[in-house]
């Protein structure tokens, strides 16, 4: 049985870490936490950091001893350089609550990369975490929307490089561009998200921890997630009744099925696929001709497989990437977007000049 | 078959005849003219002639004469002779042998008169066959009727017993007896215990009670009750005249002023078949129907296992029990108490309610104490409708409660665990 730290930062990490232990609990209802245990297979522990305590309070499914509020008066807005001086001030503090966790095999952690607290927090979070234990520490980082403006962008642009700078073991990344297909309002569209995130990351939590068929372990992941530029995604889809294994391991391999859009067969490393369902369903075949195709453009392709009696079909796949032209498309809108920001502080700056004209009347009094 | 025209003519002159006889009783009739068989006889009331002998050879015949049973003459006559007997005293019946002829049976041709009678009293007149041994004598019942009373001196409202007895102590059965009790004035007939109408017989030597009643007297005086009659007649149909009873007197003295108080206790239930729970609601209604006050009212309730009282204010427990005491209550007064009965157990109950209290007679010096009791009709309880639920064993309610215990407590843990 495995150890597994699942630690969610800022609002974002706080919420997908919320759909993840919904999630475990096996029903989408409210009262999900009344009617049934959390199936972990896992020891699973679950820390969510927040500055925000109303986004701590939002959470209806991580126990309140897992909520971890770093007070800062309003949070630290979208300001990184705030977010990071409040982890130092607060590091001590938030060290001690892993470290009375205990020990654990492997460690993930989840934000967005364009908000203030999550992403400021889970780059020196994970230097701290390298820097005293050994197990692997994998960062999921979602990507903000596009036209969610050029502060957030920036943001993410900063973020990643330091995550990457941070000895995190992989970088698993999540795009709510990409995953906007969910339709509906916003608050719908990142519940869907996070419905997705949280199932992937329990799929793989699950397959894990298994007695599979042909087996893929922690070990497998690590060099996974060893391969490529330290940058990965998940890939996922479950078939209907009538889809035949074979389409649904290239269904989770396509676009649509991954969290972050890539062409795996171009783009791909390594990967490892675990494939889940009933026996009858689980054509060795098909598998192993799709597995075939896709180590034959990437290299070594774990395959795992997990019998499940009564299941339809269910595709993981996570891909190491090495290349990622979506990321560079982002940072070329991220180098805008920063110039951008730094033009409009200028303009700031120069407005200041009109205080000079209010300066004029200063200890003045009104006469009438 | 007689013709009616003859029927009408013979009766026609028989009328005529008794007219033309009834003033003379000394006048000579000749009651028989025809011949008598040997060992026949003629019957004239209880007189009998029996024709024992006919000697046609001898042309003679012996007669014998007999007062019921009794010999009074023995003859043996030539024809155109005759004899001559005495008859109910001053009569005289004169038998002449005319004839006598043979046949199978040898008969004597007789005509018999009798003389200084009076005819209408006559009611046996005809052959005998057999003779005397044969005649059938009429006799004098005589009816002896008393009215007794069980005392002769009573109170206006107090009752007085009756008996009427007959002995017959004469010679002869009544019979077509008809007994008449007339009614009594300024007495009401209280209660009839053995009574007597239509026709009856009193045998020789019989005595009955034809009539026990009460009468209970109205008003005050001295009256002699009426005597009871019987007409009858003795066994021959005769007539005999009405006989009746003595005539008992009664004094009914005028009334003291004797005064009582009269307290009528009713119970009176809203229903009397109720669910187990479910409420009575019952009044005890007091009322003085005497003529005077009463003192010292107490009415209490016995209230049965299984049911409870809830009384008004004026309802108090003394030991136990719901009393109601009242110092005194006026004559006339009217005064009622409501209750509410609370049922606690299924069955059957009722509710007895006694009552005492004391009251001056405005005769006696000292108090008359009078108590009652009085028992409501049976109260049906049965069975609640939520009752089934207590008759479960306690484990029913325990293991729900257990578990919404158990889930409250789990929900409560679980929301404490979430809450932050
Ligand atoms: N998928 C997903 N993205 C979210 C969610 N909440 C916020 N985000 C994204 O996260 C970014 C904002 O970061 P946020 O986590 O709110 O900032 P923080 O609380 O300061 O760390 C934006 O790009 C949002 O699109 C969520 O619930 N799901
Ligand atoms: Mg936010």
């Amino acid at each position: 049985m495995l150890n597994i730290l699942i630690v969610g930062n800022g609002q974002c990490g706080n919420r997908i870490l919320d759909a993840i232990n919904r999630e475990s609990f096996g029903k989408k209802s409210r009262f999900a936490k009344y009617l049934s245990q959390q199936k972990y297979k896992s020891n699973v522990q679950t820390i969510a950091i927040n500055t925000a305590v109303n986004d701590l309070k939002e959470m209806k499914f991580t126990k309140a001893k897992d909520r971890i509020h770093i007070p800062h008066l309003h949070g630290v807005g979208a300001n990184r350089n705030v977010g990071k001086h409040v982890f130092e001030d607060n590091k001590t503090h938030i060290m001690r609550q892993i470290e009375e966790r205990g020990d654990f095999d492997v460690c993930f952690v989840i934000t967005s990369a364009s908000g203030g607290t999550g992403s400021s927090f889970t780059p020196m979070l994970i230097k701290e975490m390298k820097s005293k234990y050994d197990y692997p520490v994998y960062s999921i980082v979602v990507l903000p929307f596009r036209e969610e403006g050029t502060l957030y962008l920036q943001n993410a642009a900063f973020c990643l490089r330091d995550i990457r700078e941070s000895g995190s073991d992989g970088i698993i990344l999540a795009d709510n561009q990409f995953l906007k297909q969910m339709g509906g309002n916003v608050e719908s569209a990142y519940n869907g998200i996070n419905d997705m995130i949280a199932r992937r990351i329990l799929f793989l939590l699950d397959a894990l921890d298994s007695e599979m068929m042909m087996v893929t372990d922690l070990g497998d992941f690590k060099t996974v997630m060893n391969g490529g530029a330290g940058l990965a995604t998940i890939g996922f889809y479950e078939a209907g009744a009538d889809i035949p294994v074979r389409s649904a391991i290239q269904k989770a391999l396509s676009p649509s099925g991954l969290l972050f859009s890539s062409d795996v067969y171009e783009e791909a490393s390594r990967a490892m696929i675990i494939i889940r369902g009933d026996r009858e369903r689980l054509s060795i075949d098909e598998i192993s001709t799709e597995v075939e195709k896709l180590s034959s453009a990437v290299g070594h392709v774990f395959k795992g497989i997990i019998v499940r009696d009564g299941e339809l079909p269910q595709v993981l796949a996570v891909l190491t990437l090495e290349s990622a032209s979506e990321l560079e498309n982002l940072y070329s809108v991220a180098v805008d977007a920063i110039k951008h920001e730094r033009d409009k502080k200028e303009r700031v700056s120069t407005i200041k000049e009109v205080d000079k004209a209010f300066s004029q009347i200063d200890g003045m009094d009104p006469s009438y | 078959m007689v013709q009616p025209t003859r029927l009408f003519i013979i009766s026609l002159c028989m009328i005529l005849s008794c007219i033309a006889l009834a003033g003379s009783a000394s006048a000579a009739v000749e009651v028989y003219n025809s011949s008598i068989e040997m060992g026949n006889g003629y019957q004239i009331n209880n007189y009998v002639i029996d024709v024992t002998d006919v000697f046609v050879s001898a042309n003679s015949a012996s007669f014998y004469v007999y007062e019921q049973n009794k010999e009074v003459k023995n003859i043996l006559l030539n024809t155109g002779d005759f004899f001559e007997f005495d008859f109910e005293g001053r009569g005289k019946v004169k038998v002449t042998l005319r004839t006598v002829s043979s046949g199978i049976i040898p008969r004597a041709g007789v005509s018999i008169v009798l003389s200084n009678y009076n005819y209408q009293s006559l009611y046996k007149n005809d052959i005998v066959n057999g003779g005397h041994e044969f005649a059938t004598y009429s006799g004098t019942p005589e009816l002896r009727m008393s009215k007794t009373i069980d005392k002769s001196e009573i109170g206006v409202g107090d009752i007085v017993r009756v008996t009427v007895t007959v002995e017959n102590v004469g010679d002869d059965k009544a019979v077509d007896v008809i007994f008449q009790d007339p009614q009594q004035a300024r007495f009401l007939l209280y209660e009839t215990f053995v009574t007597h109408s239509g026709q009856t017989t009193v045998d020789v030597g019989e005595s009955k009670t034809l009539y026990v009643y009460q009468l209970k007297a109205t008003e005050a005086g001295t009256y002699t009750l009426s005597p009871t009659t019987a007409s009858f007649s003795n066994t021959a149909g005769q007539k005999f005249p009405l006989a009746s009873s003595n005539s008992p007197v009664v004094t009914v003295g005028a009334s003291e002023d004797l005064v009582n108080a009269e307290l009528e206790v009713t119970t009176i239930l809203d229903r009397y078949a109720v669910s187990r729970n479910e409420d009575i609601q019952g009044t005890i209604r007091i009322k003085n129907t005497g003529d005077a006050p009463a003192t010292g009212v107490t009415v209490s309730v016995q209230v049965p296992d299984g049911m409870e009282l809830i009384g008004s204010s004026d309802i108090e427990t003394i030991s136990g029990v719901p009393t109601i005491y009242l110092e005194s209550f006026g004559v006339q007064q009217e005064r009622e108490f409501s209750f509410t009965l609370k049922p606690q157990e299924v069955g059957t109950y009722t509710l007895s309610v006694q009552n005492s209290y004391r009251f001056n007679n405005g005769v006696d010096a000292q108090l008359q104490q009078v108590s009652s009791s009085s028992v409501t009709e049976n109260i049906y309880v049965s069975k609640g409708k939520y009752d089934y639920l207590f008759e479960q064993p306690i484990y029913v309610y325990l293991v729900p409660l257990l578990i919404i215990g158990l889930i409250a407590g789990w929900i409560y843990y679980r929301h404490k665990q979430y809450k932050f």
